[in-house]
């Protein structure tokens, strides 16, 4: 092994670094993190007792630009660690920010300062200037209204509860933390001033601490959470909301789930700010109803025999009868019988089943489906006539009197 | 066959005989709604047609009901719902204007005002046009919310640019932001309370043409007529955006429902 001199050693780091090439004046911002290793080993190698001013005179010069304007971002007795979220300046020089509105394909128009404000969750900075708050609520009244009116529009027959999970589960909790981690977004693990903007700012959970009070699930208060009871109180997916409070109390931790979901919720509200509600409608279409939910495994039905007899009663048809269509293997180990329910000469469902029950059973449930997922073939949703001059795409819906009630 | 009936068109053309006031129908809630018969319903084609020309609104499917009651009656005094089409035709003249009751389809102006608790749910109930009617209301709010005068905006030096806040830093002020302060969760709930929605409904007697059934007749209130009524009013704007689009909707809801809750729209 060679041995090297040790004063060549020490005369190279303490040298200054000599530029290799001619550097990018706006480099120096986005470089403004990270201090070059020769400088952090210099830094060490300085006394201790070296004031700041010191500091800076003896730096290389392109790390001095952006301590210059740190600095200045500092004022004159913040430090950026002690800013509850970035500054809003920091975010035209974020490249972080700037992927992200050209992933999501926003026009150039649309700031990037908003979009920094996005990401900062309440928990982060209490401020209402600062935070998402105020966008998520509006943002998420969007999401709602064009969920609602695409889910009655093209289903007009769901049950109530299925209209609650199928609305869970194309704008829910989880599916919009999905969203958000498919649209590349990562979150700090501690907000502060001197993260970049691009990361998503929340105040995190210590592992193993309780999700907060106010966003557990409680038992309900009062007796009488029917339905048509949460339809006018709680939110849209038939989440109870506490009594009395909607919101938690400042700077309280939260799950990333919560954080996410707010992120994607003020995008969609600044979205509808800047850039008005066309692109928004498109941007719902494209990232939103893009996803696959296939309604028909979101049924839970108790007693669909019972349920699809009501249903014929109402409607005027004959009384349903399960008649056996074929069987196999009756006193084998695993026999399999089809069964299909007629009204009069008309079958409306068939389920195969390995007794005589289940099958009848499952073809009744699927008579049901057969009923509540009736699609119409074409469909103009209520939001296609706003700002419209033109009315004569409009077709009226059709409105369904609701699901059978046993 | 399955269905006797012609098919349903997806708007019912409203040409529904109105029966004469010489067929008395008995409009209490608590027994039959169909005239007392001790026959049992038959098959019969005459049975068949007659009930097919009534409208679902008017009575309970003939299959549904019990040839006699087996469970004693309640007691306290009975609540009669309305029946009348020409008493809803004049809430829904007061609450959309001349021409209300022309807005809607006959089937569809019953259903919006019939809560799930009448009829055991048989007739029809409002529960998915509330349910949209109330996201299309909590937009227009937000709207509305944004759109208001605002006194929390953020202060302002005098060259007009914005004050520091505690940190020293200012924040990014853009036109199309400028009504956020006014816009929070907290400030929508108490626009949508339902205490304050339900004066509103019984300003245009929807409190009154609402089909329902109380838990007791002589407590309304305490059987939830708040409740009710506001879900009534959701359900109209509900059925107006799915018959007449989001235009007319949200135009309603501005001037019938956020108007009288003290916003002010620009023409």
């Amino acid at each position: 092994m060679k041995r090297i001199r040790i004063s060549r050693c020490g005369s190279q780091l303490l040298a200054q670094p000599a530029p290799r090439r001619p550097l990018c004046p706006y480099a120096a911002g986005l470089q403004r993190n990270i201090t070059p290793h020769s400088q952090r080993i210099q830094s060490r190698l300085q006394s201790t007792t070296a004031t700041s001013d010191e500091f800076e005179l003896e730096e290389g010069e392109q790390a001095q630009a952006g301590r210059s304007r740190r600095s200045r971002l500092e004022t004159k007795h913040t430090p950026l660690e002690a800013l509850p979220s970035p500054h809003p300046s920091a975010a035209e020089r974020s490249s972080k920010l700037a992927a992200l509105r050209s992933r999501l394909s926003l026009p150039q128009r649309f700031p990037l300062q908003t979009l920094a404000r996005t990401l900062v969750h309440p928990s982060a900075d209490p401020n209402p200037a600062f935070n998402n708050a105020s966008l998520s609520a509006l943002g998420s009244n969007l999401l709602g209204y064009y969920t609602t009116e695409h889910l009655l529009c093209n289903y007009p027959r769901l049950p109530m509860s299925v209209v609650f999970a199928a609305e869970y589960a194309y704008i829910g909790p989880k599916a919009l933390a999905t969203i958000a981690s498919e649209w590349g977004i990562e979150a700090v693990a501690e907000p502060g001033g001197e993260v970049d903007p691009g990361l998503l700012q929340f105040k995190r959970l210590r592992p193993g601490d309780d999700v907060p009070a106010a966003l557990r699930r409680q038992a309900p208060w009062k007796w009488n959470v029917t339905t048509t009871h949460k339809i006018l109180t709680s939110d849209e997916f038939g989440t109870p909301t506490p009594f009395g409070s909607a919101s938690l109390p400042k700077n309280e931790p939260v799950p990333l789930e919560d954080s996410a979901q707010s992120f994607v919720r003020a995008l969609i509200g600044s979205l509808h700010l800047h850039l008005g509600r066309p692109l928004v409608k498109r941007f719902f279409r494209d990232h939103f109803l893009s996803r696959h939910l296939d309604l028909s495994t979101l049924f839970d039905f108790r007693t669909p025999t019972r349920d699809l007899s009501r249903l014929c009663a109402r409607e005027g048809f004959e009384a349903p009868v399960a008649r056996l269509i074929s069987e196999t293997g009756r006193l084998s180990r695993h026999p399999v019988f089809i069964v299909g329910v007629y009204s009069g000469k008309d079958k409306l469902g068939e389920g195969a089943g390995s007794s005589l029950d289940e099958a009848r059973v499952r073809a009744a449930a699927a008579a049901l489906k057969g009923w509540y997922l009736y699609k119409p073939v074409e469909v103009t949703v209520p939001s296609s006539t706003e700002g419209e001059l033109d009315s004569s795409k409009w077709r009226p819906n059709m409105v369904d009197c609701g699901e059978v009630i046993v | 066959m399955a269905s006797k009936r012609p098919l349903r068109a997806l708007i019912s053309t409203a040409t529904c005989p109105l029966r004469p006031a010489q067929r008395p129908q008995p409009s209490l809630v608590r027994t039959s709604a169909c005239a007392f018969s001790t026959t049992t319903p038959s098959r019969s084609p005459e049975y068949e047609s007659e009930a097919s020309e009534r409208p679902r609104w008017q009575q309970t499917p003939a299959r549904m009901v019990a040839p006699f009651r087996t469970r004693p009656l309640p007691k306290g005094p009975v609540f009669r719902v309305n029946e009348d089409p020409r008493r809803l035709d004049d809430a829904y003249i007061r609450m959309l204007g001349p021409g209300g009751d022309k807005v809607l389809s006959d089937e569809v102006k019953w259903l919006a005002v019939t809560h799930k608790s009448f009829d055991h749910g048989r007739r029809g109930f409002n529960d998915r046009l509330a349910f949209l009617g109330r996201r299309i209301v909590s937009l227009q709010t937000s709207h509305a919310l944004l759109n208001s005068p605002q006194v929390e905006a953020w202060p302002k030096d005098d060259a007009g640019r914005p004050l520091p806040d505690e940190f020293g830093r200012r924040p990014f002020l853009h036109a199309a932001l400028g009504g956020l302060p006014g816009l929070t969760q907290e400030a929508e709930d108490r626009v949508l309370d339902k205490s304050r929605l339900a004066p509103i409904a019984e300003r245009y007697g929807l409190d009154k043409v609402t089909r329902w059934k109380p838990k007791q007749a002589d407590n309304l209130l305490g059987s939830g007529l708040e409740a009710v009524s506001s879900t009534s009013l959701y359900a109209i704007i509900g059925a107006v955006a799915l018959e007449r689009g989001g235009e007319v909707a949200n135009k309603i809801t501005q001037d019938k429902i956020l108007a009288p809750l003290g916003f002010t729209f620009p023409e």
